[in-house]
């Protein structure tokens, strides 16, 4: 087609198609090639969008301006994502997927995805909630995109747009056809999409508008285990890491973070050049940098320099063993209100009151770590024209622009993030940064050469941040009817969020707000996170409550112990409480856990996924505990989750042996009804990982921290689940297309293990243990009492 | 010059003797399927066949390496190839079948430990054609300095692929 006068004459005039909303055009026509590029415009009226990084002291930058989607005149595809990869492997199979069924393209028709960096993908926003309950961004663009096709199409082969079908890749009408690469050739066709939302937040740019959808029962790519591309390039040796990032000139970093989470710099130490002949010291605050061309001269004269630092002394935490001491005696909980949940009903007073069969508890759950196999790592870049590059494995590459902007007080514009592969670190760097970004941007600046910071695995446990703890303290009371009269449950949490770069805190440049301060981005609240799955229950009372962190106030440097969001961050600290005390509520009634909670759902799928657990798993229903006889008890739990839309069960059976105190998790079900499964093999794989997770957290996870500082500094003071624990895991999926979407279906499964856990510890020995990990020494204890 | 014969090749090293391993494969031979997880042999991570046999390379000096062999994730299709006599195209493009039975069961999550637990399971097959699921959790966390850690949780998936590492192994003698 290119070339006639006709569509000559269509460029000159710039007319534009409006498609759904989305503006279509001809730019141009090229000698070579040619695409279809699907980008955006921001729309003007942005409603939503109460708080903006302007608002929050973050100067903006102007967004990137590259395409969702790029259709090639040889028929390959391209898709760009803000968002990046840690293990999920949502980027790489379950987005090419939607987008190659609301294209009607092959799977292997996309060829090219592009995520993560700043400058080269279009709406920003953290990894997390990738399918955002059935329309990630790239959905809703893909459909734009067909609507496109089909009008270019319409107007090409001269046939109506509602008689054309597209069928890989293929558009077909009035006994015509032609591929979509033939329909691109020799142009370059432009589709703005309008998005809204602001790319520097946590959620990113969102794609506006409602372009018609594929219906689901036309999906043909959606639903089967295509493999994701990464595997073969991280098996291979052939994927580039962050951790492989070369740049010409660059010297090797190390940090001296300070002695304790509250200490100042007095002096740092002098570097032995006589040792050390190529070393350099940056100090600049509390930073005590040292720079190196060679990798293992950094490491040694950091060492050397570290021992010869010296920094004040300071002691404002609580000890682990009094953590729930400090917070239950000491913390302020009184700074903010307490959110009340929406599913909170009737009047739990009177029926608590009331009721002779109760129960009233606390539960604790400890500080965790992300843990990430790999110690954070970053290389900065300061060049002499003032631009800024970050290489950096982070879940949010537009927020960690912003941060590292603010901090050196240059324009966003300015930064450019590099993603890369790396080692997954499950919610740590949602915000912007994991750890050592900032502090490569700092010496790399110092020194004037591009700087790669390594942290070591003392630095990532010790001075990286913490899955909050909590405690939660229930009433319930059960009816003469076997069922739930009452439930009032408040959580007690620190504030959750805190995305402060460690090293621009400790070199006293500018960071984002902490949760305590003014203009934060979440604040010290809490909110109720864990959906009521039990609405047959007449009184219901969930509340959240929210306080400053733990020894930030009082820390000189204004760090403390840091929180942050981990997988299932809030809904985890808040479920393990609820699902323990239903168990201990169905033992109360004299009801089978399952049964129980049967008995108290209203929605079908709740129900659904708890048959579902306890024909799959080997339940065996009755009413009382196992009491088996003998030192090795067997115990069986249950646990309900509903999280991002997708309906979650779990089936723990555990051993314990009361000569030891050891537990042992022999077999996990776990049942996932996220409506759509798209991608079985990959969501199996999901399950199966986060499932370990939990096991590990229940087990073994709980930071250690003395008055000072943190004292969890390698895998035997931080140790984790091995294969050697590994139980039987059962996973099983409900596919349920009549949904009509899907929801997320991963992550849940780490925060599901403990509650069914601890449920079955409690069906085996008869002993509550309402407090994590269970190490043998606690159960010891509870065993004993 | 000391020299360390690495995936084959003879490799002179200029790095002073103490170097770990570790930093020599990665920053001075490009060899970077190694990965630094914790410099205390305490995960698995970078862990490289040394004589045939899994070290931390993290703990490794160079002079422990020197005149010795050093097979990292990237020898790994021409070890194979050599054992099968392979020549040619044939052994240009094979892959070793503990990398093909990851592959074909999607074993890596953010898949940076696994750099390690492939190592592992090589060297495991290597002594072992037909491990059992208690051996397979015996090497990986019994045999070494320390338990292979995957802190994704991908220790089903890795049982599933050494076992069927095995099966690609075994039918390849037929």
């Amino acid at each position: 087609m290119t070339g006639t006068l006709e569509t000559l004459a269509q460029e000159k005039q710039d007319k534009k198609v409006d498609v759904f909303g989305a503006s279509l055009s001809r730019r141009g026509f090229v000698a070579a090639g040619g695409a279809l590029l699907a980008s955006f415009a921001l729309m003007r009226s942005s409603s939503a969008q109460e708080e903006t990084p302007a608002m929050r002291g973050i100067p903006t930058s102007k967004v990137s301006s590259d395409s969702f989607i790029e259709i090639h005149a040889d028929n390959t595809i391209l898709i760009r994502t803000g968002k990046s990869d840690f293990g999920q492997g949502t980027v790489f199979t379950a987005y090419r997927q939607i987008v190659a069924d609301e294209l009607y393209v092959p799977f292997e028709a996309i060829t090219t995805v592009i995520s993560g960096d700043t400058d080269r993908t279009p709406d920003g926003g953290g990894t997390f909630d990738l399918l955002n309950h059935g329309m990630p961004n790239i959905r809703k663009a893909g459909a734009y995109v067909y609507q496109a096709m089909l009008d270019v199409a319409s107007k090409q082969l001269n046939v109506p747009k509602d008689q054309l079908s597209v069928k890989d890749g293929v558009v077909s009408g009035g006994g015509k056809s032609i591929s979509y690469g033939d329909l691109v050739k020799g142009q370059q066709l432009n589709l703005t999409i309008p998005v809204q939302g602001d790319i520097h937040t946590m959620f990113g740019l969102v794609v506006a508008g409602n372009p018609p959808l594929k219906p689901v029962s036309q999906y043909t790519v959606v639903g089967k285990s295509f493999p994701n591309s990464a595997v073969v390039s991280k098996v291979s040796a052939k994927e580039t890491w962050v951790t492989d990032v070369r740049l010409p000139g660059m010297l090797h970093g190390r940090v001296i973070h300070p002695k304790t989470l509250g200490s100042k710099l007095i002096s740092a130490g002098a570097l032995d050049k006589s040792r050390f002949p190529n070393a350099q010291v940056v100090v600049k605050g509390n930073l005590v940098g040292v720079v190196a061309p060679t990798e293992w001269e950094a490491i040694k004269a950091s060492q050397q320099v570290a021992s010869g630092s010296k920094w004040s002394d300071w002691e404002g935490l609580p000890v682990d063993t009094r953590l729930f001491n400090f917070l239950k005696e000491d913390a302020d909980w009184k700074s903010v209100p307490a959110a009340t949940s929406k599913e909170s009903k009737g009047d739990v007073a009177s029926v608590l009151a009331s009721s002779p069969k109760k129960l009233k508890a606390t539960y604790e759950r400890p500080y965790l770590k992300h843990a990430p196999i790999g110690p954070t790592m970053a290389v900065g870049e300061v060049r002499s024209d003032g631009s800024v590059h970050v290489h950096a494995h982070t879940q949010n590459a537009q927020a960690l622009r912003t941060q590292i902007a603010l901090m050196l007080g240059f324009s966003p514009d300015k930064v450019t993030v590099h993603t890369y592969a790396g080692a997954g670190h499950y919610g740590r760097s949602n915000g912007g940064n994991a750890g050592a970004e900032d502090e490569a941007v700092i010496l790399s600046q110092a020194v004037g050469k591009p700087v790669r910071v390594q942290w070591m695995r003392n630095d990532d446990l010790q001075w990286s941040t913490q899955s909050s703890c909590a405690f939660s303290e229930v009433e319930l009371a059960v009816g003469p009817n076997g069922k739930l009269a009452g439930y009032q449950i408040d959580h007690y949490m620190p504030a959750m969020q805190d995305d402060r770069p460690v090293g621009a805190i400790l070199a006293g440049l500018p960071t984002m707000a902490a949760p305590n301060e003014k203009g934060s981005l979440f604040g010290m609240a809490n909110q109720p996170s864990d959906p009521w799955l039990y609405g047959a229950t007449p009184a219901v009372l969930e509340r959240a409550h929210g306080g400053p962190q733990v020894g930030q106030a009082s820390s000189p440097i204004n760090i403390g112990l840091r929180d942050h969001s981990l997988r299932t961050p809030v809904q985890y600290q808040q479920n393990f409480p609820r699902e323990l005390a239903i168990t201990e509520a169905a033992y109360l009634a004299g009801v089978d856990p399952l049964q129980f909670r049967i008995n108290h759902a209203t929605e079908k799928r709740t129900i659904a996924v708890l048959e579902s657990a306890r024909e799959s798993s080997g339940w065996q229903t009755r009413s009382g505990f196992a009491n088996g006889s003998g030192p090795i008890k067997h115990g069986q739990g249950v646990s309900l989750m509903m999280r991002g839309g997708a309906y979650w069960a779990c089936v723990a059976q555990v051993t314990v042996d009361t000569n030891t105190s050891i537990v042992k998790v022999d077999k996990v079900t776990m049942v996932v009804d996220p409506g759509i499964v798209i991608n079985p093999l990959q969501l199996k794989r999901q399950v199966e990982g986060g499932t370990v997770m939990g096991v590990s957290m229940t087990l073994h996870e709980e930071l250690r921290f003395n008055e000072s500082q943190i004292t969890s500094s390698d895998w035997m003071s931080y140790p984790i689940a091995t294969m050697a624990e590994l139980p039987e895991i059962k996973v099983v999926l409900h596919h349920h297309p009549e949904v009509g979407s899907y929801s997320q279906g991963s992550e849940a499964a780490n925060a599901l293990a403990a509650p069914a856990i601890a449920a079955a510890f409690f069906d085996a020995t008869g002993k509550v243990a309402r407090r994590l990990p269970l190490k043998p020494a606690y159960v010891k204890d509870l065993l004993k009492a | 010059m000391p020299t360390v014969l690495v995936n084959g090749l003879k490799r002179e090293i200029e790095a002073p003797s103490d170097t770990p391993l570790l930093y020599v494969l990665r920053n001075d031979l490009e060899l970077t399927g190694p990965q630094f997880g914790c410099g205390l042999a305490q995960c698995g991570s970078c862990s490289v066949l040394l004589n045939g046999k899994e070290v931390r390379s993290c703990i490794t000096p160079l002079s422990a390496a020197v005149g010795n062999e050093v097979t990292t994730l990237e020898g790994l299709p021409a070890r194979w190839a050599k054992q099968k006599k392979l020549i040619g195209p044939e052994a240009a493009h094979v892959i070793h079948p503990v990398q093909e039975a990851w592959i074909d069961e999607q074993t890596p999550l953010c898949g940076f430990c696994q750099n390690g637990m492939m190592i592992k399971a090589t060297e495991l097959l290597e002594s072992n054609p037909s491990p059992t699921i208690d051996q397979i959790k015996e090497a990986f966390t019994k045999s070494g300095p320390s338990p292979h850690l995957c802190r994704c949780g991908t220790y089903t998936a890795i049982i599933e692929s050494v076992q069927r590492a095995a099966g690609i192994m075994a039918r390849s003698k037929l």
